[in-house]
C-alpha cells in the first residue's frame, strides 16, 4: 500500500493548522493569554478553559495559540538563518578545499565545539534577551552543523562523474555548484532542517530548565513545556498540550519535508 | 561509605531484607548545591556555613529569635566602658580529636583568622576597615579570653556570631597541616567531619563526647544540641523534581522542597512537611535615581497597586504572611509599628499616577528564575497588578549573576530581589541604605535615615533602639525606596521516621533529630 | 591515510586556539562577577576588594589572559574560583562519567536507529514507514528533562527497580554503578534514536534511487543482499558524520540529563561554572570539550572512507 499522497496530505494539514493558529493568535484568543486569575490556578480542562489553566491561572489554550505565533516565527527564522549561512559556507568550503577550507573548518569546528548554552548566554547578554537575541544565538549555534553536513556531501559528490562532466563541458564553477552540487545536498539538508526546527522549539525549553529563562513577552511552546515540569504530578495537561503541539508540528514538517524533497530531487524527477 | 549507601538502595529491590539497625541510624539529606570548602568562614556560601556549623562552634552564637547568647563561652562580661569583653569558657568541652578546649585554642584560632593569608571572609569586619577593630586578644587564664575593641560597638557580639563568619569558630591546631594549609575541621560541634566527595555528597558522624551547651529545648545554635544520628550524608541533588522523587521513594530522608509541592508531599503517609518563616526578605527594589522612579508619587502608586495578601499567597503558595517591614517577623524588634504596612488601593494608585504625571512609560522589573527564591513568580503577579492600575510594567528575566551585577551597579528600574538573613535590624537596614555615589548597589540614599541607622549601631539600650527602628520603618513605608512584601519560608519535607527536626533560618540543624528504624 | 590523520591533527591546533581566545573573551563579555556572586548581597566594598585581589580579578584582562595562556602551555589549567581545585583534575574526573553515558547511549541508539531507518526507507510510504517516522518524531519532540523525569517516576518510583538519586562510580562498585547509569543512558538513547533514524532513512532513500541498486535488483540479488551490500554501506556515510556531531554536541550538552539524574558529569560542571562565572573552569571545560570533539571527529573522518567508498582519504 502506498501512502505517499496521504503522507503529504497529513503533513500539509498539520502544518496548515499550526499556521492557522499562528495567524489566529495575532488577532484573537479565547482569553487574554497574559491575564492572571490566582483563584483558578492549575484548574483542569473545563468548559470555561478548554485546556485548563497554568500555575498563575492563565488560560492554556490562549497561551498555546499565541505561542504558535512566537514559536513558529522563532523556529523559522533560526532554521532559515542556519541553513542559508551553513549551506553557503559548506559548499564553498567543500568545493574549493585547500587552505581556505582549512581556515573555514577551523572556525566551524571551534563554533561546533561550543556548547549551545554558553553561546546563548554570551550572545543574549550582548544582543539582549529578546526574540531576536534567541534567533541569532540559536542560528549561530546551528550554522556549523549545516556547514559540516553540506561540506561532507560536497566532498563525496565532487568525485562523481557528473561533476567532472559538467566541468569538462566548460560550465563555470558557480553554475556547477548551483546546478549539480546544491540539488544533491537537498536531501540531507531537508532532514537536518526539519530536525533543527524541532531542536529550536525545544532549545529554549532546555535553556529555561537549566535556569536561563529567556521568555519573550509572549509565551512560547518551549517555555510552557519547561514551566510545566514542577506540576507534572498535579496538572499533567500543562506539559502534555505544549508537548503535543511540538510533536505534531514536527511530524507535519517531516512528512511535508519528505514530499517536498521528492519534488525537488533531480534524480526523482528523472526517474518518473 | 559508598557501599553502605548502595546497599540501602539495592536492598529493597534485590531482596526484602529486614532493615539493618546500623543503617537505620544514618540519614540522607538532599541539598541543592555542593559546599565550597570545608574551611569554615573562608571559601563559603550559605550551604557551606550550614555544614561547617554542625561541626564547629564559636564563643557566641545566635539563639532562635536572632539575639546573641554564649555558646563555647559560659558567660560574657563587658567592662563598664563597653570596650573590653571577657569570655569564660564552658568546662569539659572537647575537640573531635579528644583534646580539651582551652583559651589558648581560642587565641590561636583568632590569630589564624586575622592573618590575611587565611582569607577569612570577615577579616575586614574586625581589622578596622569597617570601623570595628579588635585591638587585643589574650588568654588571661586557661578558661578566660579577653578581647578589647577600639570603640563602643553594639554589634560586636552580633558580628562574632554571624554565620557567614562561621561564628569565628574555634578549631584545633591539627585542623591545619604542617605547611599551614587547611586539612579538615577539628572543632567542638556535635558532628565530626567524615567525607567530602566533590559534586556528589558530604557527610558527618556523631561526636560521642559532645557536651551540649544547654539541656532541654533546641534554641538556634545555643540550645540543646545532642547528636542523635550516627551518620548524616548530604547528597547534592539540583533538580527539585528529582528531590521530590527521592523523598517519595525513601532514598532521601529530608530536603527543602518547592512550596508548590507541599500539598502533594503531605498526601503521602510516609512524609511530613514542616515550615517556618526566616529572616530572608523578599523585596521589590526601586532605583530612586531613575528619571521616572525618582518621583516618590510614582513609587507610592506602585506600592498602592499591589494587593499584598494576594501577592504573597501567589509567590509563596499560601505559605507566607505579608510583612512590609525591613525587620523580619520573628525578630525581637518586630512590634506594632512594624505591623503597619502598605495599603492596597487602586483608586489611590491611579490618583497618584496622575499627580506624578505618569504617561504610560515602560517600567521594567528584573527577575531571575532560581528555584530557591520567588523572584519570577512575584514579578509576574506584581506586573499584572501594576498593569491593572495602569502602570506599563514589563518583566526582564536574567540569570542571577547578571541580575546581581545590575544590582551592584544600580543599573535597573525595578528588581524582584531577595535579601539574605540579617538578624539585627540595624544590619537589616544597613543592607539597603547608604550613599549611592560611593556604593551604587545601595537602594535608599537618605542622610537622615543614615544617621538614625548609625545611631542604632552605637546604642545598646533596647527601648532606645526600638524607637529608632520604628522611625526608620515609617520612613521606608512613606518613601518607598523598596517594597518588602514577605519573609522567606523554609519548606522542609521529611520522612516520618525522622523526629525532632525544626526548620530555622534555612539551616538544616541535625542535632536533636532522632530516627526510628 | 597517515598524512590525512596528520593533516587533521594540525588542523585541530588553530581550532583549539580559536576556542581558547573566544571563550576567554565571550565569557568576560557576559555581565557578572564571580567575586560578587560569592559574596552575594552581603558584600561590603572592603570584602569585595579583598576577594577580587585574591582571585586576581583586579588585574587587566590582557594580563589575566597572558597568565592563563602561559600556564595553559605548561599544561596547567589553573584553579577553580569556586572550590580552589585544579581545573584539569576536575575536568578529567567529570569527563569519564559523561563520556561513558554518551558513548553507550549513542552506540545503542545507532544499533537500533540505523537498521530501523534503513527498513523505513526500504518500506517507504507504507504504514510501517509512517509508524517509524512518527515514533522518531515523537522521541525527538520530548525534551530530555521531561523524558528523564517520566523514566524516573516510572522506574524509580512506581516500579522501584532503579535508584532515584545519588551516584556511585563504576570504578567503586561496578554493579551499583551500572544501576545508576541505566536511566540517564536510556533517556539519551531514546532521544538520539529519533535523530539518527531520520538521517539513516533519508540517506538510504537517496541510495535506493541510484541506478546501481536497480542494476543489483535486476541482477536478481535478494532484497536483503541489496540492502546490506549496497544500500547500507553507502547510506551509512552521512549517518556516520552525524554520529560524530552528536557525540561532540552531547559531550558539552548533557547537562540536562546530568541534572535530572544527579550525575557529577562534565555538562553539569560547565553549566554550574557558567552560572557561577567560574572563569577558569569554564575555559578548562570548553577547551577540553573542543579537544575531545576534535578527536572524535578525527576518528569519524578516518573511518569515513570505510563506510563510504565514494570518498577516498587523501
Amino acid at each position: 500500500m502506498r501512502l505517499r499522497p496521504l503522507n503529504a496530505l497529513l503533513g500539509g494539514t498539520l502544518i496548515g493548522i499550526v499556521l492557522l493558529a499562528a495567524g489566529l493568535g495575532a488577532v484573537w484568543t479565547p482569553h487574554d493569554p497574559l491575564r492572571l486569575s490566582l483563584r483558578a490556578k492549575l484548574a483542569a480542562p473545563s468548559a470555561a478553559h478548554w485546556l485548563g489553566t497554568d500555575e498563575f491561572g492563565r488560560d492554556v489554550l490562549s497561551r498555546l495559540i499565541v505561542g504558535a505565533t512566537t514559536s513558529v516565527w522563532i523556529s523559522l527564522l533560526t532554521v532559515a538563518f542556519a541553513v542559508l549561512f551553513g549551506t553557503l559556507i559548506g559548499i564553498f568550503s567543500g568545493y574549493v578545499r585547500g587552505w581556505a577550507d582549512r581556515v573555514i573548518m577551523s572556525f566551524n569546528d571551534a563554533l561546533l565545539a561550543f556548547p549551545g548554552i554558553l553561546l546563548a548566554l554570551g550572545l543574549l547578554a550582548v544582543v539582549g534577551a529578546n526574540k531576536y537575541g534567541i534567533i541569532l544565538a540559536l542560528g549561530i549555534a546551528y550554522t556549523p552543523s549545516v556547514a559540516r553536513i553540506v561540506r561532507g556531501t560536497v566532498l563525496s559528490l565532487r568525485e562523481n562523474e557528473f561533476i567532472a562532466a559538467s566541468r569538462v563541458m566548460g560550465n563555470s564553477e558557480a553554475y556547477t555548484m548551483a546546478r549539480h552540487v546544491l540539488p544533491n545536498c537537498l536531501a540531507p539538508l531537508t532532514v537536518l532542517a526539519t530536525s533543527m526546527f524541532g531542536y529550536v522549539l525545544l532549545a529554549e525549553s532546555s535553556l529555561s530548565f537549566l535556569g536561563l529563562g529567556v521568555p519573550p513577552p509572549a509565551p512560547t511552546w518551549g517555555n510552557m513545556l519547561a514551566a510545566s515540569r514542577p506540576y507534572l504530578g498535579q496538572a499533567t495537561w500543562l506539559g502534555i498540550f505544549p508537548g503535543l503541539c511540538i510533536a505534531l508540528t514536527l511530524l507535519g514538517i517531516n512528512l511535508l519535508g519528505d514530499a517536498v524533497r521528492d519534488q525537488l530531487d533531480p534524480r526523482m524527477r528523472g526517474a518518473r | 561509605m559508598n557501599r553502605l549507601h548502595v546497599a540501602a538502595c539495592l536492598l529493597p529491590m534485590l531482596a526484602n531484607a529486614a532493615p539493618n539497625a546500623a543503617l537505620a541510624q544514618s540519614v540522607t539529606v538532599a541539598v541543592a548545591a555542593d559546599v565550597r570548602s570545608i574551611n569554615p568562614g573562608v571559601n563559603r556560601d550559605d550551604n557551606t556555613d550550614d555544614f561547617a556549623l554542625q561541626m564547629v562552634e564559636g564563643l557566641v552564637g545566635y539563639s532562635e529569635n536572632g539575639t546573641v547568647s554564649p555558646l563555647l563561652a559560659e558567660k560574657v562580661d563587658v567592662s563598664s566602658d563597653g570596650k573590653t569583653y571577657s569570655f569564660v569558657l564552658r568546662q569539659g568541652v572537647k575537640f573531635h580529636n579528644g583534646a580539651d578546649l582551652t583559651s589558648a585554642d581560642v587565641v590561636w584560632s583568632w590569630n589564624r583568622y586575622m592573618d590575611p593569608k587565611t582569607d577569612w571572609r570577615c577579616l575586614s569586619e574586625f581589622d578596622g576597615r569597617s570601623g570595628l577593630k579588635v585591638e587585643v586578644v589574650e588568654a588571661t587564664d586557661p578558661r578566660t579570653v579577653v578581647m578589647r575593641i577600639n570603640r563602643v560597638n553594639a554589634l560586636f557580639l552580633d558580628t562574632l556570631a554571624r554565620t557567614d563568619c562561621a561564628m569565628a569558630a574555634v578549631v584545633h591546631k591539627d585542623s591545619v597541616k604542617a605547611d599551614g594549609s587547611w586539612e579538615k575541621p577539628i572543632g567542638t560541634g556535635p558532628y565530626k567531619f567524615t567525607e567530602w566527595k566533590r559534586g556528589e555528597y558530604f557527610s558527618m558522624t556523631a561526636f560521642d563526647a559532645y557536651k551540649s551547651p544547654k539541656e532541654g529545648a533546641v534554641d538556634g545554635y545555643v540550645g540543646s544540641k545532642r547528636p542523635q544520628l550516627k551518620e548524616v550524608k548530604f547528597l547534592i541533588v539540583k533538580d527539585p523534581a528529582t528531590v521530590k522523587a527521592g523523598l517519595l521513594s525513601g532514598a532521601i530522608d529530608l530536603a527543602e522542597i518547592l512550596p508548590s509541592d507541599v500539598e502533594e508531599i503531605r498526601k503521602n503517609p510516609k512524609l511530613g512537611v514542616v515550615t517556618a518563616a526566616t529572616a530572608t526578605r523578599h523585596v521589590f527594589l526601586m532605583q530612586t535615581r531613575d528619571p521616572l522612579l525618582n518621583n516618590v508619587k510614582l513609587r507610592q502608586a506602585i506600592a498602592a497597586s499591589l494587593d499584598m495578601p494576594e501577592l504573597v499567597a501567589a509567590a509563596s503558595n499560601n505559605l507566607g504572611t505579608p510583612n512590609n517591614s525591613p525587620i523580619y517577623s520573628r525578630s525581637a524588634y518586630y512590634g506594632p509599628v512594624q505591623k503597619q504596612g502598605l495599603r492596597y488601593d487602586v483608586t489611590l494608585a491611579k490618583k497618584l499616577l496622575q499627580e506624578a504625571g505618569y504617561k504610560g512609560e515602560k517600567i521594567s522589573i528584573l527577575a531571575n528564575k532560581r528555584p530557591t527564591v520567588p523572584s519570577f513568580s512575584a514579578a509576574v503577579v506584581a506586573q499584572a497588578m501594576m498593569q491593572a492600575a495602569g502602570i506599563n510594567a514589563e518583566i526582564e528575566v536574567l540569570d542571577w549573576a547578571t541580575q546581581l551585577d545590575r544590582y551592584n551597579k544600580g543599573n535597573y528600574q525595578m528588581q524582584s530581589f531577595s535579601f539574605s538573613a540579617r538578624f539585627d535590624p540595624a544590619l537589616g537596614f544597613e543592607q539597603f541604605a547608604g550613599p549611592k555615589d560611593k556604593q551604587p548597589r545601595k537602594v535608599w540614599d537618605n542622610p537622615e535615615a543614615q544617621a538614625l541607622i548609625d545611631k542604632s549601631m552605637a546604642v545598646a539600650d533596647k527601648a532606645e533602639r526600638q524607637a529608632l527602628f520604628d522611625e526608620l520603618h515609617k520612613r521606608v513605608i512613606l518613601e518607598v525606596p523598596l517594597i518588602n512584601y514577605y519573609n522567606g519560608v523554609d519548606v522542609i519535607a521529611h520522612s516520618k521516621r525522622l523526629k525532632g527536626f525544626q526548620p530555622w533560618q534555612s539551616k538544616l540543624r541535625m542535632w536533636e533529630v532522632t530516627v526510628t528504624p | 591515510m597517515l598524512r590525512f590523520a596528520l593533516n587533521r591533527v594540525t588542523m585541530a591546533v588553530p581550532t583549539l586556539l580559536i576556542v581558547a581566545v573566544t571563550v576567554f573573551v565571550l565569557i568576560r563579555l557576559v555581565p557578572g562577577d564571580p567575586a560578587a556572586l560569592m559574596l552575594g548581597d552581603l558584600a561590603t566594598p572592603a570584602s569585595l576588594a579583598d576577594l577580587r585581589t585574591k582571585l586576581g580579578l583586579d588585574r587587566s584582562l590582557a594580563v589575566q589572559f597572558g597568565i592563563w595562556f602561559g600556564n595553559l602551555l605548561k599544561g596547567d589549567l589553573g584553579l577553580s574560583i569556586g572550590t580552589q581545585e585544579p581545573v584539569l583534575s576536575l575536568v578529567l574526573s567529570r569527563f569519564w562519567t559523561s563520556a561513558l553515558v554518551v558513548l553507550v547511549a549513542v552506540l545503542l541508539a545507532s544499533l537500533v536507529a540505523v537498521p530501523a531507518g534503513i527498513i523505513a526507507a526500504w518500506k517507504q510510504d507504507t504504514v510501517l514507514d509512517l509508524a517509524l517516522v512518527a515514533v522518531a518524531t515523537l522521541l525527538l519532540s520530548i525534551p530530555t528533562f521531561w523524558l528523564g523525569l517520566l523514566l524516573l517516576l516510572l522506574f524509580g518510583l512506581e516500579l522501584s527497580w532503579l535508584p532515584v538519586v545519588g551516584y556511585v562510580s563504576i570504578s567503586d562498585s561496578p554493579l551499583a554503578g551500572v544501576l545508576y547509569l541505566v536511566m540517564p543512558v536510556l533517556t539519551l538513547f531514546l532521544h538520539e534514536i529519533g535523530v539518527l533514524m531520520r538521517m539513516a532513512r533519508a540517506s538510504t532513500l537517496e541510495v535506493l534511487r541510484l541506478d546501481y541498486i536497480t542494476h543489483a535488483r535486476a541482477k536478481g540479488l535478494s532484497e536483503a543482499a541489496v540492502l546490506w551490500r549496497h544500500a547500507f554501506k553507502n547510506a551509512f556515510g552521512p549517518t556516520w558524520t552525524l554520529i560524530g556531531l552528536v557525540l561532540g554536541n552531547l559531550l558539552g550538552g548533557i547537562a540536562v540529563v546530568e541534572t535530572v539524574f544527579t550525575i557529577p558529569g562534565l555538562g553539569r560542571l560547565l553549566v554550574d561554572a557558567i552560572f557561577a562565572r567560574d572563569y577558569p573552569v569554564i575555559q578548562g571545560c570548553m577547551l577540553f570539550v573542543a579537544f575531545s570533539y576534535v578527536v572524535v571527529n578525527l576518528v569519524i573522518d578516518l573511518f569515513y572512507p570505510v563506510f563510504d567508498p565514494r570518498v577516498t582519504a587523501t
